[in-house]
């Protein structure tokens, strides 16, 4: 209850803050509305000379293009302004205020800034993937859609711990403020379907750098690819992988010692 | 002259060899793309054969080279100089007898390149074993004719992101503009897939645009496979493409110092 209280009040306070720079915002989409078309259209080139790629078909890579893009949301409107306020925070200290706040500091750090209008982003990624799946010839099943769904958020949260243990490493070495460019690096691995990639580079983005887990994942539950072990594991990964990652972040919390004082 | 150039050659490499460390992963960073096109294509070409006319290893040899020419012909003036005006401290560099762009920025930027070169070197390789491209193909005298071209491609791209990040004289979102300009190149250059396999009109329009003198045109002078004429074509419209790029440049850049009131000062 307070944390969704605490929630609707960083919102408010982000909404504010980006009410100051309405133009900016509509430049922004414009922009994202651009890439939107790029991204279509190198589909279309690359359906103008196959009918499948990796055995999928237009509307599938078109729902892929959708939940890469819910990933994409993660990543820009959570993941990179938290990290920035983040890394600055411990090179001067200003840390300080945010642990003597009586809530969960893993929770303060990483929702205090969002990056509002990019909500827009996820209704244009919904749409995508409901026209994709529609696109796709199979028939899709309401149990199928279910696990899509489910293995798209045990995705979003493997990436969330990995971005926890990432920048809570930055409390040991303090110079390591490129910590999320590797995250940032490979997420262009998850507009494709990672079985068309070669296996070193498979093996990089489905076990080192998740991309493909929640992106890829999801797509094949959709197309009914996975079985309920597979699923069961993904679940279950997901879930010790937030453990870790919360336990990584105390351990971090122990080695601040602030930078002012 | 010279001394000056030397001079701002040990300045700016001491420089960006102190970010060695960020260096690495803009590399890494700007690596992904081309290797996971180079993956779709040769995956799509593996099922079919052929895709219009190119071969799994025409795909392979295609990205492997557009590494290197990406390299040398791309620039980052946007990111190292467009804050200088924003923020007023161009101020400083107005006032000394060089011109700020075509002197230290300029050596800046190749100062970067050479070391993210560095660092592609030894991922090239180890790409080079893991792709295993036949690049049979290639002559000397393929290779000869595109280092005057990519020097001639760079030139021209540097000149026209010069003009762009110049546009901060006059708005604050320059950095937007230079988005959509980013995505113009991404249309017309070949980074995406080899013009020919891009729609008609794309490849209508990309013949007399000077964006695929930054990579298609090397490329396919690298790999051999470009007739007299067309080699001959693609040096006279870098010509005329450089010509005009000097005029558009100066003349945004003259319009723009007009403008200038060193915020800050």
């Amino acid at each position: 209850m307070q944390t969704l209280k605490l929630l609707s009040a960083f919102l408010k306070m982000n909404i504010q803050m980006s009410l100051a720079y309405r133009a900016d915002t509509v430049v922004n989409i414009l922009l994202n509305l651009m890439w939107l078309g790029w991204e279509l259209l190198s589909l279309s080139i690359i359906f103008n000379n196959t009918e499948t790629l990796g055995g999928w078909g237009l509307g599938e890579l078109i729902a892929l293009l959708g939940v890469f893009r819910l990933v994409n949301t993660l990543m820009i409107a959570l993941i990179w302004p938290n990290t920035e306020k983040f890394n600055q925070s411990i090179r001067d200290g200003s840390m300080d205020y945010t642990i003597l706040q009586p809530v969960n500091s893993m929770f303060l750090v990483t929702f205090s800034r969002i990056t509002v209008w990019r909500f827009w982003d996820l209704i244009l990624a919904i749409v995508l993937i409901a026209v994709g799946i529609n696109m796709a010839e199979e028939v899709t099943s309401a149990p199928q859609i279910l696990t899509f769904v489910l293995l798209a958020i045990t995705g979003m949260i493997i990436i969330y711990s990995l971005w926890i243990v990432l920048i809570a490493l930055t409390f040991w070495f303090v110079k390591f403020d490129n910590n999320v460019t590797i995250l940032q690096a490979l997420l262009d691995a998850g507009r494709y379907p990672a079985t068309v990639y070669p296996v070193w580079l498979r093996v990089i983005v489905t076990f080192i750098i998740p991309i493909a887990v929640a992106t890829t994942v999801p797509l094949q539950a959709l197309r009914g690819e996975l079985g309920a072990p597979q699923v069961l594991i993904f679940v279950l990964v997901s879930i010790v992988s937030f453990i870790v990652a919360s336990r990584v972040w105390k351990a971090g919390l122990k080695q601040y010692s602030g930078a002012s004082s | 002259m010279f001394l000056i150039f030397k001079r701002l050659w040990q300045v700016n490499w001491a420089e960006q060899w102190q970010y060695r460390a960020n260096l690495l992963m803009y590399l890494l960073y700007w690596l992904v793309s081309p290797i996971i096109y180079l993956a779709v294509w040769t995956s799509i070409a593996n099922v079919k054969g052929e895709v219009n006319g190119f071969t799994a290893n025409d795909f392979v040899t295609y990205y492997m080279v557009l590494l290197i020419c990406d390299q040398i012909t791309s620039n980052i003036i946007i990111h190292t100089f467009a804050y200088k005006i924003q923020d007023g401290s161009l101020s400083g560099e107005l006032i000394k007898p060089i011109h700020p762009v075509l002197t230290s920025a300029l050596v800046n930027n190749i100062a970067f390149k050479m070391l993210t070169i560095m660092g592609l070197v030894p991922i090239w390789i180890i790409l080079f074993f893991l792709f295993k491209p036949d690049f049979s193909g290639v002559t000397l005298s393929g290779v000869l004719l595109s280092i005057p071209a990519m020097i001639l491609g760079f030139l021209i791209g540097y000149l026209l992101s010069a003009a762009i990040t110049s546009l901060a004289f006059w708005t604050t979102r320059v950095y937007s503009i230079h988005e959509f300009y980013f995505a113009v190149i991404l249309l017309f250059s070949g980074q995406f897939v080899p013009l020919p396999l891009m729609p008609k009109v794309i490849q209508d329009i990309a013949q007399y645009l000077p964006f695929q003198l930054f990579l298609y045109y090397p490329i396919q002078l690298i790999l051999g496979k470009l007739s007299t004429g067309q080699i001959i074509q693609g040096y006279v419209m870098a010509g005329v493409w450089l010509a005009a790029a000097i005029l558009f440049f100066n003349w945004v850049w003259r319009e723009g110092v007009k403008r200038y009131s060193a915020v800050g000062a």
